[in-house]
């Protein structure tokens, strides 16, 4: 038994792992801020069909061009024509102003703007549609005042009479309704779980290609805990660089408690770390290893909940989202960060990521390859 | 030695492969029947929502009910303040709620300023935007009806009843996806993702694996006939797998598929032909065959999110959106869902296409001068 063999000399000795261990995380940080700057969708392609070419309709498109959200682009001279657009992904929407348009609204017959969405772009579709009807909702609203003023009403009459009862709609815990708080701060804890499993099987590989593990347990606890202390320490270092830049690059604003952020992370790391241990034990090899970690936490965002309720999921979808850390993590890190959560709302959570550790044992002892034969 | 005999002696080295056999026939399995699991129920069911009636008329009585009766919402308990309704968002026993104010019912009625309060948890979009309808619909429709029977007994205006309600009417249609599903949304890309992310790993690595059996001198077939007798190969057993993906599994998930076979079957050919040709390239750049799982771990999430789907191209930075164009499943996921999704003629293909055969070229040059690299 050399004593030599510990993490660091795994980093000296593997590109890779340096790789991962120290710079690939920032870098996807980086990333992931790039794609969501934007927060919310703005700009976004919708194709406009003026049927009636009259300065109410011209008012009207004044109105979408003034939402952030869109940009309409006009000259689309048919229907034929905007399907394509639509059907090349090249716009979001197609909204269509039918003939007759201004004549139906000065006589007061509500004519009705059609707006079609791309809903298999399903995201972005229904935020177009969206900010498309929120655009022709503020101009209906003064189309109706200027038709009360000109049926005779008073203007303050008219302009109160026009929206009695304002609804009013909150979004809670995510006061900006920003697209990036909500995607990325799921994006990222999933891809670190990735990195942790990559990083903690490229470690063993290395471990198991200088020296056997040892055949006495204690001294393989001892080994292991050697080599894995160092990585454990840059992976954490990670985690926490995660947090610090939902902070900064997000403008993310915990509002509960930090340490039970913290304590979810370590939670999650060791048991991820555990199941690393486990499987590298039972299949010896890392090509599998790192084959079976894909087909098992790969898909991990799309069970987390975040994107599709978890509550919506069927049985099957729910248990093989239990099995995964990251899932419990989230259940950690969502209602802490944006609802100030305290320990009782958070405890099964983190008691379940405690579990996972069960497996470190069985892990530990079947590293030793006759331990499986 | 023949072609033949060259293809027999490469699937002779893919079957002896136990880590790429697996991938190749149980993971593509495994994915199929585990990607659509989460979304089997399609769309979001009825939220829970807490109510808080401050009013208690009739009127907002019918306001509980209406929102009750919407397939978005249903009220789970009536509390008395805002505190109380916030902690059961908190805890996750509810995921909206709606104040109706003090003197509801008597402001409808005399068209006196009054506010109807919603709110959603935004921490998950999905939850926040189907609470939002639900609560925006019911709310809405009843307040519409009102006002109609006030304007019928109080003539304050002498506009005609439609123009006072809804001086324009908005209709919004969703198209190409007309449930609004998930499963829609997400399996047509997926599928093509993860046939091209299980390539790059089983073509990948085995190529890896062949160069260093050839330095070895183990293998002595004439490389570039092996190269283009691995590439048939695996695009070979890459179109049984897209249409098992594309005409099984999509039907079975209930996902319509709309394109004529012939031009699915011919662009999925050069989608899988230049992905194929990335595959082999970058076999001839790593160095160890767990190198192309690293790199397909660390690049699948950052894909969906850039390609084009699930978020919009139009909000990425343009150095970014040029970058993933030298990704085949870009080219390739845009126009099978141009083709198969949303049904549009071949014709509308012509970038996905062109991309397809520029990349192909790219991959294919670099792999002869890698190729030449290390031979010399």
């Amino acid at each position: 038994m050399r004593p030599e063999l510990d993490g660091w000399q795994a980093l000296r000795a593997s590109r890779w792992l340096r790789v991962l261990a120290l710079w690939l995380m920032p870098v996807l940080l980086v990333l992931l801020a790039t794609i969501f700057a934007e927060g919310t969708p703005r700009q976004m392609p919708v194709a406009v069909i003026d049927h009636d070419h009259s300065s109410a309709t011209r008012a009207l498109v004044r109105a979408l061009h003034a939402s952030p959200a869109l940009a309409p682009q006009q000259g689309v001279s048919s229907v034929t024509e905007g399907t394509l657009l639509l059907q090349r992904g090249e716009v979001l929407a197609l909204v269509t102003l039918p003939q007759g348009f201004e004549r139906q609204l000065r006589r007061g017959l509500s004519p009705e703007l059609v707006v079609f969405y791309n809903s298999q772009y399903l995201m972005a579709g229904k935020l177009a549609a969206t900010a498309v009807r929120e655009a022709a909702a503020e101009y209906s609203a003064r189309a109706g005042v200027t038709l009360r003023v000109t049926y005779g009403q008073d203007l303050l009459g008219a302009v109160a009479a026009a929206a009695p009862v304002r609804p009013q709609m909150t979004p809670l815990f995510n006061p900006s309704m920003s697209y990036a708080h909500f995607l990325a701060t799921a994006i990222a804890p999933a891809m670190w779980q990735l990195v942790v499993v990559m990083t903690t099987l490229l470690a063993l590989h290395w471990r198991q290609q200088q020296a056997p593990w040892p055949h006495a347990s204690g001294e393989r606890w001892r080994a292991l805990g050697r080599l894995l202390w160092p990585i454990s320490l840059l992976l954490i270092i990670q985690a926490l660089l995660m947090l610090w830049a939902f902070h900064q690059l997000l403008g993310w604003r915990g509002q509960g408690h930090w340490g039970w952020l913290v304590l979810g992370l370590v939670l999650m790391q060791a048991a991820v770390q555990s199941l690393a241990v486990a499987i590298m034990g039972k299949v010896q090899d890392v090509v599998r290893a790192l084959s079976l970690c894909a087909a098992y936490l790969a898909p991990a965002f799309a069970f987390m909940g975040v994107t599709f309720p978890r509550a919506d999921m069927n049985g099957l979808a729910r248990f093989w989202g239990n099995l995964m850390p990251s899932t419990h993590y989230m259940k950690v890190q969502i209602p802490v960060a944006d609802q100030g959560a305290g320990l009782a709302v958070v405890a099964p959570a983190l008691l379940a990521l405690t579990l996972f550790l069960l497996v470190l044992p069985l892990g530990v002892r079947w590293l030793r390859p006759e331990a499986n034969r | 030695m023949s072609f033949w005999r060259l293809l027999c002696a490469e699937w002779q080295a893919v079957r002896a492969d136990s880590a790429v056999m697996l991938v190749l026939f149980g993971g593509i399995l495994f994915y199929a029947v585990l990607y659509p699991l989460p979304y089997k129920h399609n769309v979001a069911g009825e939220q829970p929502v807490v109510v808080i009636d401050q009013d208690r008329t009739a009127l907002s009585r019918t306001l509980i009910r209406r929102v009750n009766a919407t397939p978005q919402v249903r009220v789970s308990d009536q509390v008395f303040s805002v505190a109380e309704a916030r902690e059961r968002l908190v805890a996750g026993a509810a995921h909206g709620m709606l104040v109706i104010p003090e003197h509801f019912q008597r402001d409808v009625l005399r068209g006196s300023p009054t506010t109807l309060s919603y709110a959603g948890d935004a921490s998950y979009f999905l939850i926040y935007g189907t609470v939002a309808e639900g609560l925006l619909t019911a709310g809405t429709t009843l307040v519409l009806e009102t006002q109609a029977l006030r304007s019928l007994m109080v003539r304050d205006s002498q506009a005609p009843l439609a123009a006072q309600l809804q001086p324009v009417r908005v209709l919004a249609k969703p198209v190409f996806n007309a449930v609004g599903g998930y499963l829609n949304y997400v399996l047509p890309a997926v599928f093509v993702l993860i046939l091209h992310q299980t390539m790059l790993i089983t073509l990948g690595g085995i190529t890896v694996k062949d160069r260093a059996r050839r330095a070895a001198g183990v293998v002595s077939t004439p490389l570039l006939p092996a190269l283009l007798a691995r590439l048939l190969l695996f695009v070979g057993l890459y179109m049984l797998f897209a249409s098992l993906y594309f005409g099984f599994f999509l039907a079975l998930n209930g996902v319509q598929a709309v394109a004529p076979l012939a031009q699915l079957l011919l662009f999925t050919l050069m989608f899988l032909v230049t992905t194929a040709l990335l595959s082999l390239m970058l076999g001839y750049c790593w160095t160890a065959p767990e190198q192309p799982i690293l790199l397909v771990l660390i690049s699948s999430l950052p894909l969906v999110f850039t390609i084009g789907f699930a978020w919009p191209v139009t909000s990425l930075p343009g150095w970014l959106d040029a970058l993933v164009n030298l990704v085949p499943a870009r080219p390739g996921i845009q126009g099978l869902l141009v083709l198969n999704q949303m049904g549009a003629p071949w014709s509308v293909l012509a970038p996905q296409a062109g991309w397809l055969l520029g990349q192909g070229l790219l991959f294919g040059g670099l792999l002869l001068w890698r190729v030449r690299m290390t031979r010399g």
